[in-house]
C-alpha cells in the first residue's frame, strides 16, 4: 500500500511539474485575451473548439499528412547524404583539404540566411519541396559528422589495425559510433531547421500542406483556424522532438554513461 | 631455435612542429620463437615508438622489422598488441564480452568457439563477472585487464604488451605476472614485454634488453638463467634473482645517466654524427 501510494504521489508531482508552466502560459493567455478582446487574439477555448472542427476531419490527411511525409523524407535524405559525405571527408585528410574552403563557408552561414534562395526554389511539387528541405538541413549534419570522424582516438584506430579490423566492420564498429554524438547533434540541429523549411516550403507556390493552409486562414481572416494550425505545428515540433529524444538516449546510452564516469558520477 | 622476431637497424625520427626527435637510433636485436623477451628503458627512451614499429603501426625511418623472414609492413596477423593507454584502447560502446569478441569475429572464429575463447580469456583475468559492464564501469586496473584478456583470446603467435601492468595493485600484478608467464607456457607465443619494472622484467623474462636514454639502443641484453617454473615467493627471494635485479639496475641507472653502450667490436661501425 505504502510503496504503491508512494509511487502514486510520485507520478502526480511529477505531472504536475511538468504542467504547471503549460498551464499557466495558458492562463495568461486567457487572461490577455478577455482583457484586449482583439480579434486577431482569440482565447484559449475559442482555439480549442476550432482546433478540434479544423483538424478532426479529412483535412488532417489532405494538409498535415503530405507535410510530415515530406519532412520525413527530407530529413531522412539529409541525414544519409550528410553522413555519407561527413565520413568521406572526415575520413580523407585530401578531400578535407580539397573542401575545408566550402565547409567553413556553409559554417559559417546561419540556415535562415537560405530562405530567400530556397523560396525561388521551392516549386509547386513534392520533390522541390523536399530538395528545400535537404539542402537547408544537409549542413549541421555533415558538418558534425566531418568533425566527429576526425576526432576517432588514434590510440582505438590503431587498436583496430593491429587486429586487423578493416572495411565495413571497422566503419560500422569504430567510425560511426565514436561520431555518434556529434552526428546525433547535427541531426538534432537539422530536425528543427527541417520543420521550419517545411512551414517555408509550402507558404510559396503550394496547394496543400500545413504552410499553405495556415497562410490560407491567414489570408481569409480564419483567426481562430491560422491559431489552430500554429498550434499543430507546435505539437508536431514537440512530438518529433520526443521521438527523437528516444532515440537519442537509446544511441547514445554509452554516451551519458561515460560522460558520467569521466565527471565521477 | 629460429629467431621469429629480427630487428635490423632500427631508426625512427620524428620530425614536425619544428622539432626534430630522434627517438630510436639504431636498434639491433632478434627474438627466437616462443621467447619472453623484456624490454626495460628510461621513460621517454623510445619503448612505444619500438613497439609500434615492430607491430607494423609505424614506419621506421630506417631499418627493417622482419616477422618469420616476412619484412612488416603492415600489422600481421597473429599478432596482438596491449597498447599502454589501456583505457583508450577500449571501445566505450561496446560492453566487456564484445570488445574481447570483436577481433575474434573479424578473424573468422565461429561462434561457439568464441565464446569460448572470450569466457576463458575473461576468467583468466579475473572478470568473468564484468563481461556484460562497459568499460568506463570498470576501474583502470579492470579495464587494462579487459585490453590483457582481448589480446590472448586472440591466441596470436607474438604478443607485444607496453607497461600493461602499469595501472594494477601490487596483488593484481603479481597474479597477472603469473598469468602472463602461464599463458606463455601453454600457448608458446613469443612475448615482447615494455616495462619500467627492473624485478617485474627479470621476474618475468627468459631475457632481458636494456635500452639506453633516447635516441634508443641496446643498452645490456642479459639472459635471465633462473629456472623456469618460477613462484612469486621463491624466485623473488633467490640469490640469483637479486644479482640479475642489481645488474640490471646498474644499467637502466647508466643509461639514466646518458652513458652509451659500450661499442661492440662486432656490430658494423656506427655511422659518423653529422
Ligand atoms: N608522435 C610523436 N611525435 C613527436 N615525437 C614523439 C612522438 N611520439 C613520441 N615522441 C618522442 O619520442 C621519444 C620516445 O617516445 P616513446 O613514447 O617511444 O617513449 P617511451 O619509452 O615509450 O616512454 P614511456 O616509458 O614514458 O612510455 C620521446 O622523446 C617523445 O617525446
Ligand atoms: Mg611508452
Amino acid at each position: 500500500m505504502s510503496r504503491g501510494g508512494g509511487a502514486a504521489a510520485r507520478l502526480g508531482r511529477r505531472a504536475l511539474r511538468v504542467c504547471a508552466l503549460p498551464a499557466g502560459l495558458v492562463a495568461l493567455w486567457w487572461a490577455a485575451a478577455a482583457s484586449s478582446r482583439s480579434y486577431y487574439l482569440p482565447a484559449p477555448d475559442a482555439v480549442a473548439v476550432t482546433f478540434a472542427e479544423v483538424w478532426f476531419s479529412e483535412r488532417i490527411l489532405a494538409d498535415a499528412l503530405p507535410s510530415v511525409v515530406r519532412l520525413l523524407a527530407g530529413f531522412a535524405l539529409a541525414a544519409v547524404l550528410g553522413v555519407a559525405l561527413g565520413t568521406a571527408i572526415g575520413s580523407s585528410p585530401r578531400l578535407r583539404a580539397f573542401t575545408e574552403p566550402v565547409l567553413e563557408f556553409w559554417r559559417a552561414v546561419p540556415p535562415p540566411v537560405l530562405v530567400p534562395l530556397l523560396i525561388l526554389l521551392a516549386g509547386i511539387d513534392d520533390a522541390m519541396k523536399v530538395l528545400v528541405i535537404v539542402s537547408g538541413c544537409v549542413w549541421p549534419i555533415l558538418l558534425n559528422t566531418v568533425e566527429g570522424v576526425r576526432a576517432v582516438d588514434p590510440v582505438l584506430a590503431d587498436t583496430c589495425r593491429s587486429y586487423r579490423i578493416s572495411g565495413f566492420t571497422r566503419l560500422r564498429t569504430l567510425v560511426l559510433r565514436s561520431a555518434s554524438p556529434q552526428i546525433m547533434a547535427g541531426l538534432r540541429q537539422a530536425l528543427s531547421i527541417a520543420i521550419i523549411l517545411m512551414v517555408i516550403s509550402e507558404m510559396f507556390a503550394s496547394s496543400s500542406g500545413l504552410g499553405f493552409t495556415i497562410v490560407q486562414f491567414q489570408r481569409g481572416f480564419a483567426i481562430p483556424e491560422m491559431w489552430s494550425g500554429i498550434v499543430l505545428l507546435g505539437l508536431l515540433g514537440l512530438a518529433l522532438s520526443l521521438a527523437f529524444q528516444r532515440v537519442e538516449r537509446s544511441v547514445l546510452d554509452w554516451y551519458h554513461g561515460l560522460r558520467a564516469a569521466t565527471r565521477g558520477e | 631455435m629460429s629467431a621469429v622476431l629480427e630487428v635490423t637497424g632500427l631508426r625512427k625520427v620524428y620530425e614536425g612542429g619544428g622539432r626534430r626527435v630522434e627517438a630510436v637510433g639504431g636498434l639491433d636485436f632478434t627474438v627466437p620463437a616462443g621467447q619472453l623477451a623484456c624490454l626495460v628503458g628510461p621513460s621517454g627512451c623510445g619503448k612505444t615508438t619500438l613497439l609500434k614499429c615492430v607491430a607494423g603501426l609505424m614506419r621506421p625511418t630506417s631499418g627493417s622489422v622482419r616477422l618469420a623472414g616476412e619484412p612488416v609492413t603492415e600489422p600481421p596477423p597473429d599478432m596482438a598488441v596491449v597498447f599502454q593507454e589501456y583505457g583508450r584502447s577500449l571501445f566505450a560502446w561496446l560492453s566487456v564480452a564484445d570488445n574481447v569478441a570483436l577481433p575474434l569475429k573479424e578473424k573468422g572464429v565461429p561462434r561457439a568457439r568464441r565464446a569460448e575463447l572470450v569466457r576463458r580469456a575473461l576468467a583468466d583475468v579475473g572478470l568473468s563477472d564484468a563481461a556484460g559492464a562497459h568499460p568506463w564501469q570498470l576501474s583502470g586496473g579492470m579495464q587494462q585487464r579487459v585490453a590483457i584478456a582481448r589480446a590472448i583470446a586472440y591466441e596470436p603467435r607474438v604478443l607485444l604488451m607496453d607497461e600493461p601492468f602499469a595501472a594494477v595493485d601490487a596483488q593484481t600484478r603479481a597474479e597477472l605476472e603469473d598469468l602472463i608467464r602461464g599463458l606463455w607456457q601453454r600457448l608458446g607465443v613469443t612475448v615482447l614485454f615494455v616495462t619500467h619494472d627492473i624485478d617485474e622484467a627479470v621476474y618475468l623474462g627468459q631475457r632481458v634488453l636494456v635500452l639506453s636514454a633516447s635516441p634508443t639502443r641496446v643498452q645490456d641484453d642479459l639472459a635471465v638463467d633462473l629456472p623456469d617454473r618460477r613462484d612469486q615467493l621463491t624466485t623473488r627471494g633467490d640469490v640469483r634473482f637479486t644479482e640479475l635485479r642489481a645488474r640490471v639496475y646498474a644499467r637502466v641507472q647508466a643509461a639514466k645517466r646518458g652513458e652509451r653502450p659500450a661499442p661492440d667490436p662486432s656490430a658494423p661501425p656506427a655511422p659518423a654524427p653529422r
